[in-house]
């Protein structure tokens, strides 16, 4: 399992990098290392780089001072050699004049030279400021056993701050004993003079160290010293030629930290000593690297900043984007639930239904519960559309909607699966007598009185169950099932529920079926028209058509209307299915006028919903100009149930179809009420005898009475009687002796198929 | 004609002024010398060893007189601002750094004049109230 799972683990960590709140955090802690390693890797390299050449300049600069140092002192052990060596036996003052006039000796600016008998006592001197006896003199007394150069320490010379130093070499007489000492006297300054503030700066130094470890002078900056002591074995290293070590050192005779070399002179007694103050040589690069930070710091604020900035609109945007997101989902959702829920009642839908039923029945077979499902079905519904109104429809659907949900638990599940059918799932609440307590429930809770839009009266509703697993297996069956047992409780006498049993006959389920197709029939084109011809009684001749709706359905064959009319009354597929109708028998009334060359009058059968339809005075005159057919070769039939239904409204209705210039008939006459009155209150233009009465004239004498009657009305009111149903030739013989105007029926000629078969089909 | 040149003297350079206020230091030249003017700085390059040549291309040997000369401390604060000092300092930078040497000394007026008369590529400095043929003033811009 971890192999499979760490992957996942890892992108999602690596995701969380890309997160504003991590991402930008992390880049600026690793710009800011970046940045900080970097300076601080500037900043060591620049004192390494000082330190370096501090340690480069100091080696260099003790080089050429040792360099001038020797030199000097080369000059004055020279001088000293020559003045001993030329006034060995002659009169001091005299070489010494001697010497000087030809120039050889130092120049008496500086330098004094003077000459001192065995005990010191001064001979001659290039100075008149010279001492007149140096004997303790320490120059003096070293010169004694010494037959090298011999130097004094710091003497205070002619001013304060001034210091001098003295060299001398011993004066031997013919035998090689002392006989006295040639002394240089010059300003220790001289052997500083030299220094040079741009190479060794303020604070460095330069000076003669004797190997006695007494400084014969020292300069830092402008100031001139001598006689400082210091532990010359530890200053001067070992003579090493190749090799100069520098080291970096608290000058002991003046405090200062300094790079300091030091070397002792080939030759001569004593050793240069240089050094460059670390302070002052550093100080550059100090300076540098503190610019560099607070050039770095300030980098560092300014991209804390920038990345905070950045972070912040980043976040922003992610905020944003996260709140689209969600606004997207909470839209798909309102759309989802839209899509799964009923707008009228707020109940889940069939869409919903059948999305539920599914996930249910699959929870109930791998658990082995049961689940049974209520097929809800409101009573005489219809009735209270077409009286009331759809808006008072509405409000009942509504309040019965509202009624379910209380009357089931919270877990049940309520739909509205469409019109006035509900359906109720019950998880867990299968066995016969909780489901009958449900049942009652909801029957007694639907049948309560309702009071909607100032209308007061009781609706009931008829409930079918079925349930898994014992009535069915599948959702299909489950529902078709809860159907007919739906089915069983209407015909059952309608406010009761029944369970499915599958012994009882299930007429109902060819219902379900008829329904279902007469839905697709249009779509499909199974209807057409047939045509029965209608006769002038005297002539003989073909006066007009009736159109006679057919159903060839796919798998029963040939229809009746009798059969599928109701279904398609009560469902309201009457009024598309009359619409195509009229459609088609006003296109074939033209085709047949051509055909027949003569004027026809096309009869076409209104049911009572088409009559009471607001638009049918609009559709007829859309469907008149669109076939071309003159409005009075068309005739409307409407049964007088129809029109005594409603007497106000049919006369309204009438006088509209009548205004289009298009023929009513009277249909069905003298099937049910019989009433001649009838044709005194309706303004018409033909009266069409119901079959059953013309065929039954010979035995009932009232409807031989009607007959009569109707076509004595006929005559005096100026309508034409159509005699439907005329089977027989007495019976054509009666109507004619009657002086009926026209008949239709088997005796003239059976219905016939369309012109052209064709222009059955509407485009 | 001998007392004009030098009074023309003083009144351009003022700033050669002695202890006195009657005694005036001047610059001197063998009296048969070409050279008649030099700059201030050329006269003080050449005394400071920075120049070996007269501004014609002819050698130059300054002469000084004793350290302890009034007549040497006016002078070279004369031509140069230098106090002995500072000159000290100097020389003391140039001898030890081998750039150059000082001027050789004399011991006196009389003795500079003789050293100028010997020596036609000398240049020395002498109270004026000391001048005689042997040298010639030299006017000094």
């Amino acid at each position: 399992m971890q192999p499979q799972h760490s992957p996942t683990h890892r992108t999602h960590r690596l995701g969380r990098l890309t997160e504003p709140q991590v991402l930008f955090p992390a880049l600026a802690l690793l710009l800011l290392g970046v940045l900080w390693f970097t300076t601080a890797s500037l900043v060591r390299l620049e004192l390494a780089n000082a330190r370096a050449a501090a340690v480069a300049s100091t080696r260099e600069l003790t080089e050429t001072y040792e360099a001038q140092v020797v030199r000097a002192l080369r000059e004055i052990d020279r001088t000293l050699k020559l003045v001993a060596h030329v006034g060995r036996d002659a009169d001091p003052a005299q070489t010494l004049s001697q010497l000087a006039g030809h120039g050889l000796l130092l120049p008496s600016l500086l330098f004094t030279v003077s000459v001192a008998d065995a005990q010191g006592t001064l001979l001659a001197s290039t100075s008149s400021d010279a001492p007149s006896q140096v004997a303790g003199r320490d120059y003096f007394e070293a010169a004694r056993g010494t037959t090298r150069l011999s130097i004094g320490t710091p003497a205070p010379g002619a001013t304060a701050d001034d210091w001098m130093l003295s060299f001398s070499r011993p004066l031997r007489d013919t035998s090689g004993d002392f006989s006295g000492a040639v002394t240089i006297s010059v300003p220790a300054s001289y052997f500083v003079s030299g220094y040079e503030a741009a190479k060794l700066g303020r604070d460095g130094f330069a000076g003669l160290l004797g190997s006695d470890g007494i400084f014969r002078t020292g300069r830092s900056g402008d100031t001139v010293t001598a006689g400082m002591r210091t532990d010359y074995a530890q200053l001067v290293p070992d003579n090493d030629v190749e090799h100069l070590p520098v080291r970096l050192n608290v000058n002991d005779w003046d405090g200062v930290e300094r790079y300091t070399a030091a070397r002792e002179l080939y030759d001569f007694p004593v050793a240069v000593v240089v050094g460059l103050s670390a302070a002052e040589q550093l100080q550059p690069a100090h300076a540098r690297g503190r610019t560099y930070l607070l050039r770095s710091t300030a980098a560092s604020i300014l991209l804390v900043a920038l990345m905070a900035l950045l972070g912040r609109l980043s976040w922003q945007l992610q905020q944003s984007r996260q709140r689209a997101a969600r606004e997207q989902i909470a839209h798909a959702e309102r759309i989802e639930y839209i899509a799964q829920h009923d707008s009228l009642t707020g109940l889940p839908n069939r869409s919903f239904f059948s999305h539920t039923l599914h996930q249910m029945l699959a929870l109930a077979r791998r658990h082995q519960r049961p689940l049974a499902l209520l097929f809800l079905d409101l009573d005489r519904f219809k009735l209270i559309n077409d009286t009331l109104g759809h808006d008072a429809g509405d409000a009942l659907l509504k309040e019965v909607a509202r009624r379910l949900t209380d009357a089931v638990r919270a877990s049940d599940i309520v739909v509205r699966l469409a019109g006035d059918e509900f359906v109720v799932l019950l998880p867990e609440q299968c066995d016969e007598s909780s489901l009958t307590v449900v049942a009652q429930r909801i029957l007694s809770a639907v049948g309560k009185p309702y009071d909607v839009l100032g209308h007061q009266f009781r609706v009931t509703v008829s409930v079918g169950i079925s349930r898994y697993p014992d009535d069915a297996e599948d959702e299909e069956s489950l529902i078709k099932h809860a159907d007919a047992a739906m089915y069983h409780a209407k015909e059952s006498g309608r406010n009761t529920f029944h369970m499915y049993d599958p012994s009882a006959p299930q007429p109902s389920l060819e219902r379900l079926s008829l329904e279902s197709s007469l839905r697709q029939a249009l779509e499909r084109h199974e209807f057409n028209l047939h045509y029965q011809e209608q006769r002038d009684l005297n002539s003989g001749e073909v006066t007009g058509v009736e159109a006679l709706l057919r159903w060839q359905h796919p798998q029963l064959g040939l229809v009746l209307p009798h059969q599928f009319l109701p279904l398609a009354e009560e469902s309201g597929l009457i009024l598309p299915i009359g619409r195509w109708a009229i459609e088609t028998a006003c296109r074939h009334g033209v085709t047949l006028q051509t055909t027949h060359g003569r004027p026809l009058t096309m009869c076409v059968n209104l049911s009572a919903r088409q009559f009471a339809d607001p638009h049918l005075t609009q559709e007829l005159k859309n469907i008149l100009d669109a076939s071309g057919l003159e409005p009075q070769r068309l005739e409307l039939g409407i049964a007088e149930s129809v029109l005594l239904a409603n007497v106000e409204q049919a006369m309204t209705v009438l006088g509209r179809i009548r205004a289009l210039g298009v023929r009513v008939a009277i249909d069905n006459f003298g099937a049910s009420y019989s009433s001649l009155s009838t044709l005194n209150r309706f303004r018409f233009d033909t009266v069409n005898i119901d079959g059953s009465v013309v065929r039954n004239y010979e035995h009932s004498p009232e409807d031989q009475k009607l007959t009569e009657a109707t076509i004595a009305m006929g005559r005096n009111l100026a309508f034409t009687v159509v005699a439907e149903g005329v089977e027989t030739e007495d019976q054509a013989k009666f109507l004619r002796d009657r002086a009926c105007d026209k008949a239709q029926g088997y005796y003239f000629g059976a219905p016939a198929a369309p012109p052209s078969a064709t222009d059955t089909r509407t485009d | 004609m001998m007392l004009a040149k030098p009074l023309r003297v003083l009144g351009i350079v003022g700033a050669l002024m002695a202890g006195t206020a009657d005694a005036q230091v001047v610059t001197v030249v063998a009296a048969d010398s070409p050279i008649d003017t030099l700059s201030r700085r050329e006269v003080a390059n050449i005394f400071l060893g920075k120049a070996r040549q007269f501004p014609d291309g002819r050698p130059a040997q300054p002469i000084d007189l004793p350290e302890t000369s009034a007549q040497r401390s006016a002078y070279y604060l004369a031509i140069s601002d230098k106090h002995p000092a500072d000159l000290k300092a100097y020389w003391s930078k140039m001898i030890f750094t081998g750039r150059g040497q000082p001027p050789p000394v004399v011991d006196d007026a009389e003795a500079m004049k003789n050293t100028l008369a010997r020596q036609p590529n000398a240049i020395g400095y002498i109270d004026d109230a000391a001048l005689d043929a042997r040298v010639k003033v030299v006017v000094v811009r």
